[in-house]
């Protein structure tokens, strides 16, 4: 049976995450390409795309990059193709080159940008706005903040965005991506094919006598999305009374609770813009003039508040609009927080609180699983280099490495700088840099690091750890891979073939858990000098166990000779190991049987799995 | 739906225990009842070892649940029930397990867990309902360590806090689970209806 997502069973009503509640969306409105980068929060998108694409009626691809991702699903829409792109908001800044001009080429098919935010970094490494690039660029803009909302937002973005030809971003936070809410189905339609590009250089090819028009024609486009916004049924008026609410996105969702908890929804006038850009100015104009006082609840930047500010100004009205002077502008909203600001306005006193205090609880930091081959890479660089190198890091699994005792990872960028900015942190200091890379991230960004290093003569050694797969967000293919959850890899690439393409003359490949062998190669190349790579290959266990459907057939044991010294403990920090009674002791459910303790310290020995 | 009282329920546990899963068949559980339910997870870094936390809120537009503001308070891990414990609102309900998941400082020695007595302790400053259970071993008993996680919902269900009872879990395990997983999950289910009535 196909996956309900697929079906055309209007009326349906699933629990759904608010990333699958999206899929759903994009079917009911006939999505004909997706295309992706993974990256949490918006990981679930792309993966239940290709989970279910054996049925689907779409073309699915897991793209090396954002911008690449954008740009197929760019050339998708040229050929009149209903398309959608997602990535992480960090992944626009990869994908705004093509973003910014794609904006005024336009998207003939439609295309909608799915751009998943993270206020409160719970998994990323800034917490930027991503509505300001629509700002910038010049998009529609629409917020979810149910899963019902993220499926209807992401049919009629897609819709909205063919009707007019306007790119347009679908903008979700954290909290909108793994919420799970009831989502009731509407029709979805089989869709039909692409109508095929149709030539026209004056609105394709932007050379600066086509662009200047291009401009023109993107300003009357957002005028024109204007009027949809001011009739937009995501952007309404509720409740009445003196003082003014305006809010968007999860935001709207934590206003009602807050309103509802403190029993004011009839004493306050709450604008609700799910549609925020271009703002619905006589909407918001009407609004302004119908209260006294507004508060705007937005998460991050003060877009809207902003927005609301100079259309106050523009039409000499003199009300007192806040915002970011009583509500965070970092961090994520709660409830409370928002009760609180509107009782504040209002005059009222705030929500009592419980005062319990508690002692200083064991932290507990994630930690590179039992079994993860990049334990044996650090350890060995870590024996051989010591302090004496600076470890440059990337992302994924591996920035784990940071912690102790392991400590390989002192600095950090973006996808693929340890190359770039390990290069250039060894051109101005003369320090000796290790620079640490996944192979999904190799593909992603690392290969014109090291096109730049090589014909720039930098001085690093880089050490790619491929676990044959994009560990971080949930075990997506990358170029790499040989087999992934649904089938071979026909085209794996070689990433030795790949550096010496490049130009690297000095390439080694080792399993990271033989560990005599690993370290002799890291202190061969680490005695050379210029471009320099370690290949670590070793595939992820919990990868292996899904996709390979293998076990390692032994666990480690610690024999009753241990002798207290901890090395192994202190050393390798593998989460299946813990003292007892003055004695080291592997969990054999926890072990994945890695067998690299077995090389750190003779006292502990293998067996069969079970027994 | 119909106009409920709105029910905001705190769940945490350590990445790899199944807390995502019980979250979701609680809140279809709940959607079955015909109640308006919304649950969250945040999830990314933390599932290598690192806490999780999710929620279920019942009547609530928002799938969050700020410090203060939980109804109910399900710790899959004692350690992890304690840490969670701001988010309690005074007078609500703890349901957590007795028995630890360590985390590394502690299963390497550098420091202690708060004993059972100290999370006693603390939690009775906020709130005189609690319940709990060793919920790994009534897993195992059950047939899987993982199904300890269900028999925590089945004495949540039992403890009169929430608009259902115990059967509406069990339908839910019946109509949600697949089949292989049914009998241990159900065997579970009832052995926590029994930890919490004991
Ligand atoms: S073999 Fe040793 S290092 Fe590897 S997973 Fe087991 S206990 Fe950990
Ligand atoms: S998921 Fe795989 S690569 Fe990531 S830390 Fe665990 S074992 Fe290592």
């Amino acid at each position: 049976m196909a996956n309900p997502l697929l079906g055309d069973t209007p009326g349906d009503t699933h629990l759904l995450l608010g990333n699958e509640a999206i899929v759903r969306g994009a079917v009911e409105a006939g999505i004909q390409v997706v295309t992706c980068y993974p990256g949490t929060p918006s990981s679930e998108v792309p993966d239940t795309f290709y989970r279910i694409s054996p049925d689907g009626k779409y073309y699915f691809e897991y793209s090396v990059n954002e911008k690449v991702a954008l740009e197929v699903a760019g050339g998708a829409t040229l050929a009149g193709a209903m398309s959608m792109c997602t990535m992480k908001h960090v992944g626009v800044n990869v994908a705004a080159d093509p973003l910014m001009t794609l904006c005024y080429v336009g998207a003939p098919g439609g295309l909608m940008l799915l751009s998943a935010d993270d206020p409160g970094c719970h998994s990323s490494q800034n917490e930027q706005d991503n509505r300001i690039y629509a700002r910038l660029g010049g998009m529609p803009v629409l917020e979810p903040s149910s899963a019902q909302e993220a499926k209807d937002m992401a049919r009629d973005g897609l819709l909205l965005s063919k009707k007019h030809g306007a790119p347009l971003l679908l903008r979700t936070t954290t909290r909108v991506n793994h919420l799970r809410g009831p989502v009731e189905f509407g029709p979805a339609p089989a869709p039909g094919k692409p109508e095929g590009f149709k030539r026209n250089p004056p609105h394709f090819v932007p050379i600066p006598a086509f662009s200047r028009p291009m401009h023109v024609r993107l300003m009357e486009r957002m005028e024109a999305l204007r009027e949809e916004a001011e009739n937009s049924p995501y952007n309404k008026v509720t409740g009445s009374g003196e003082y003014g609410i305006v809010c968007s996105g999860i935001s709207r969702a934590y206003v009602a609770d807050a309103l509802d908890n403190a029993g004011l929804a009839d004493k306050v006038t709450v604008l609700e813009l799910g549609f925020s850009n271009p703002l619905p100015e006589n909407k918001c104009l009407d609004f302004l003039k119908s209260v006294d006082t507004v508060l705007v609840v937005e998460e991050l930047e003060p877009v809207v508040e902003n927005e609301l500010r100079v259309l106050a100004q523009k039409n000499g009205l003199s009300i007192e609009i806040k915002g970011k002077d009583v509500l965070p502008r970092n961090g994520e909203f709660d409830v409370t927080m928002v009760e609180n600001a509107i009782r504040e306005g209002l005059g009222e006193s705030p929500v009592p609180t419980c005062e319990c205090s508690l002692p200083e609880l064991p932290g507990r930091p994630p930690n590179l699983c039992a079994g993860c081959p990049h334990r044996g890479t650090y350890y060995a660089a870590r024996k051989v280099f010591g302090d004496d190198a600076v470890y440059s890091s990337d992302i994924g699994c591996y920035t784990l490495g940071l912690l102790p005792p392991l400590q390989t990872a002192d600095f950090l960028l973006c996808m693929g700088s340890s190359i770039s900015a390990g290069g250039g942190l060894a051109k101005a200091s003369g320090q000796k840099v290790v620079a640490f890379i996944g192979d999904s991230t190799f593909f992603h960004s690392g290969l014109t690091g090291v096109a730049n290093a090589v014909f720039n003569a930098h001085d690093v050694l880089i050490v790619i750890l491929d676990n044959r797969t994009t560990a971080m967000t949930g075990h997506q293919p990358n170029p790499g891979v040989d087999k992934t959850v649904i089938g071979d890899n026909d085209h794996p690439l070689d990433i030795e073939s790949a550096v010496r393409g490049l130009g690297v003359t000095e390439v080694r490949t080792v399993n990271p858990f033989n560990q005599r062998k690993t370290m002799a190669a890291l202190e061969e190349l680490g005695g050379m000098s210029g471009v320099r790579v370690l290949i670590a290959k070793e595939p992820c266990p919990l990868y292996t166990r899904r996709v390979y459907k293998k076990i390692a057939p032994q666990v480690a044991y610690v024999a009753e000779s241990c002798t207290g010294r901890f090395d192994c403990l202190d050393k390798l920090a593998c989460p299946a190991m813990y003292k007892e009674g003055g004695k080291a002791a592997v969990n054999p459910i926890l072990c994945n049987g890695c067998m690299l303790c077995l090389q750190v310290c003779g006292h502990i020995k293998a067996k069969k799995r079970g027994s | 739906m119909p106009d409920t009282k709105k029910i905001r329920i705190f769940m945490t546990g350590v990445g790899g225990q199944g807390t995502l899963t019980a979250t979701t068949l609680l809140a279809k559980t709940a959607l079955s009842q015909g109640l308006t339910v919304t649950s969250g997870e945040i999830h990314g870094m933390a599932q290598r070892g690192g806490v999780v936390e999710s929620t279920v809120l019942i009547g609530c537009k928002s799938p969050k649940i700020g410090i203060g503001e939980a109804d109910i308070l399900l710790g899959f891990e004692p350690m992890e029930t304690m840490r969670a414990l701001p988010y309690l609102r005074q007078g609500g309900l703890v349901v957590s397990s007795t028995e630890y998941m360590p985390p590394l400082s502690v299963a390497m020695g550098k420091q202690e867990c708060p004993t059972i007595d100290d999370i006693r302790k603390a939690v009775s400053t906020c709130t005189d309902k609690v319940y709990f259970m060793a919920n790994q071993s009534i897993g195992l008993e059950a047939g899987a360590v993982q199904s300890g996680n269900i028999a925590m919902l089945g004495a949540l269900c039992a403890a009169g806090e929430l608009p259902f009872g115990p059967e509406a879990l069990e339908a839910a395990i019946k109509a949600n689970l697949p089949a292989k997983l049914q009998a241990v999950n159900l065997k579970a289910l009832e052995l926590g209806v029994k930890a919490l009535n004991s």
